[in-house]
């Protein structure tokens, strides 16, 4: 077993008078090697769930265990190097630094390590390689079309060969034939073993032969 | 802990600083002009206080003048053998002296008469003292006085015009080498005879009389008996110059405290502006940066190299703009407000005091808290969760 969550609940507390309760009472386990869809409306807490396993943020109560860590209880610090060393996170909106080159971006999670140049080259080579953006490497991010934003999202996700991914709508952005080579890519992915996780409404994703699970969430409950 | 510099975050810094490299360049621009204005007024009050201090450490303990009717009228000799019988005194000397007014270039010499090697001017006559023959009619100058007569011709030797309208000449003998410039630089030193002749005073008087005491507890005693020896006499004392030269300091330097006031003022606006926050798109780089694995002591080092490459630069700039302008440039404007009331003084150079002490309250003035400036919102946003950026 890979990721778990125990009986999860996130409460957001916009103000006094006023709490949002994200995730209500959530049991969910994900498998090593497995891709997983999480379905849901706009709302229904998708993105809460991802923040969670990535511990980007703590769950108002219950447990988050990725392989033997205690996710949920990670001071900042190490929440930090878990992240580091086991999620490559691809966000709706990319989170690019729109001034900095492509490859200036997709070495960005390594600059804290002070690796050896040559390592960095190493690493900086495999991702660039594996999802196509070779000949983009010294060009600024601000210049790319979308989907070639995307990849570099993903690449800068992969650099550190985290060993699960977590992508946010990934599709959201996309047109159809984007959304297709996303798929390509997420079989590369699975091919090598990784642990996914997708958060989508994109029906495109629910009759896929290599999505193992399609998990549906309804205004913060498991279906 | 990684202790090693990590040049990545370094570049990283770099990056960042030149991404916004207006807003980086105002700030390294602003911030050099303020260190460059506060180390140059600490540069030139350090400069005039050691000026000062080694004038005041040659004045005479005691000073013996004769008044009448408030004015200041010259002294009999013989007062200064009545006074050297007073117990405590170690020596008194009359001294022959008075303002030559050069009409030609519009200044004021000081003319001052010695006959042997006298205490007061040691540090500065040590050496030309030699050189000064008191049997023929030859002078010491100071700088300024040298260069003034010889833009007006005289190179060898100059005329004093007497009071009864004839000429005095008198040869150049030598120049001042001199620690305290800004009370020697428009002095002329000669024989007392010399002086006597161009003033016409007579033999038995003298300008004032200069009083030295064998203990300095003793002064206020002794200068307390002189005037009682002499109703007639304004008996001055070290203590007494010493507070008019510290008010004048402190007068001119009150100048330099506002300066230092509207400059401290400047920074801490920045200061303060960069403490009010960061900007949306900082705060969601700050974000991003932690999304993908970086720690908040990352995120603080990156800032803390970005700060101190600002801040650093700009005090090298400024410390450095200001040494040249003090002494190289000799501080234009700023030491006007010092030195204006005499066409002589502007000559004066200001003695180069090297002060670790100044260059290091400068340093701790700027360096730490810019960097502390930078760091602080930085911190504050890390240290929030990072969850923001996934929305
Ligand atoms: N920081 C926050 N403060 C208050 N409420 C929040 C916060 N973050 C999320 N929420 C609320 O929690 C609920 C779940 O949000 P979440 O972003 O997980 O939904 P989602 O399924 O990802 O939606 P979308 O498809 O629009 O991305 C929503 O009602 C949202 O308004
Ligand atoms: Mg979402």
């Amino acid at each position: 077993m890979m990721i778990e969550l125990k009986n999860i609940t996130k409460i957001y507390e916009v103000n006094k008078n006023n709490i949002v309760t994200a995730l209500d009472n959530i049991n969910l386990e994900i498998r090593e090697g497995e891709l997983v869809v999480l379905k849901g409306a706009s709302g229904s807490g998708k993105s809460t769930i991802l923040s969670l396993i990535a511990a980007l943020s703590k769950p108002t109560s219950g447990e988050i265990v990725v392989e033997t860590s205690r996710v949920s209880k990670l001071s900042d610090n190490f929440a930090s190097d878990f992240r580091r060393d086991n999620i490559g996170f691809v966000f709706q909106k990319y989170n690019l630094i729109p001034a900095l080159s492509v490859k200036e971006n997709i070495i960005l999670p390594l600059v804290p390590l002070n690796l050896h140049v040559k390592e960095i080259e190493e690493k900086l080579i495999r991702v660039l390689k594996m999802f196509h953006i070779e000949h983009k490497e010294n060009q600024l991010v601000k210049n790319l079309s979308g989907g070639e934003q995307q990849r570099v999202a993903i690449a800068r996700a992969n650099v550190n060969n985290p060993k699960i991914i977590l992508a946010d709508e990934p599709t959201a952005n996309l047109d159809e034939k984007l959304s297709l080579s996303f798929i390509e890519i997420l079989k590369e992915l699975k091919a090598e073993g990784k642990t996914i996780v997708v958060a989508t409404h994109d029906p495109l994703f629910f009759n896929l032969e290599i999505v193992d699970r399609v998990v549906e969430i309804h205004q913060g409950v498991l279906l | 802990m990684r202790t090693k510099i990590n040049i990545y975050l370094v570049e990283y810094a770099i990056n960042s600083l030149l991404r916004q490299k207006y807003k980086t360049l105002f700030i390294t621009l602003v911030l050099t002009a303020l260190i460059f204005l506060l180390s140059s007024i600490f540069f030139i009050t350090n400069s005039i206080k050691y000026e000062l201090q080694s004038t005041v450490d040659s004045l005479p303990e005691i000073t013996v003048q004769k008044i009448n009717g408030g004015r200041h009228y010259d002294i009999e000799v013989s007062v200064a053998d009545d006074i050297l019988a007073i117990t405590g005194v170690k020596s008194a000397v009359a001294r022959v002296w008075g303002y030559y007014y050069f009409e030609n270039a519009g200044v004021n010499f000081s003319v001052v008469g010695i006959d042997e090697y006298e205490e007061q001017y040691k540090n500065s006559l040590t050496n030309v003292a030699k050189t000064l023959d008191f049997s023929a009619s030859s002078m010491i100058l100071g700088a300024g006085v040298k260069k003034i007569i010889n833009e007006n011709y005289y190179k060898e030797y100059f005329n004093f015009i007497k009071p009864d309208g004839t000429l005095k000449r008198v040869d150049i003998g030598g120049v001042f080498d001199t620690d305290t410039e800004l009370e020697s630089n428009d002095v002329i030193v000669m024989s007392k005879e010399s002086v006597r002749e161009i003033f016409d005073m007579s033999e038995n008087k003298a300008t004032d009389i200069v009083v030295k005491v064998a203990n300095e507890d003793e002064i206020a005693t002794v200068a307390l008996k002189i005037k009682l020896l002499y109703p007639d006499s304004r008996v001055i004392t070290k203590d007494d110059l010493k507070i008019s030269y510290q008010n004048i300091f402190d007068y001119k330097s009150g100048i330099f405290l506002a300066l230092f006031v509207v400059s401290l003022f400047t920074f801490f606006i920045i200061i303060y502006d960069k403490l009010s926050g960061l900007s949306s798109e900082e705060k969601r780089e700050i974000g991003v940066l932690k999304a993908i694995g970086w720690r908040v002591d990352d995120v603080l080092k990156e800032k803390f190299y970005e700060g101190f490459i600002v801040s650093f630069f700009s005090y090298m700039s400024g410390v450095i703009l200001a040494l040249f302008f003090v002494y190289m440039l000799r501080a234009p404007l700023l030491q006007n407000i010092f030195t204006g009331y005499s066409q002589l003084k502007t000559s004066f150079t200001l003695p180069f005091v090297f002060d670790m002490q100044t260059l290091a309250l400068i340093f701790f003035l700027s360096v730490p808290i810019y960097i502390a400036a930078t760091i602080i919102p930085s911190w504050r946003s890390a240290a929030l969760e990072a969850d923001e950026v996934i929305r």
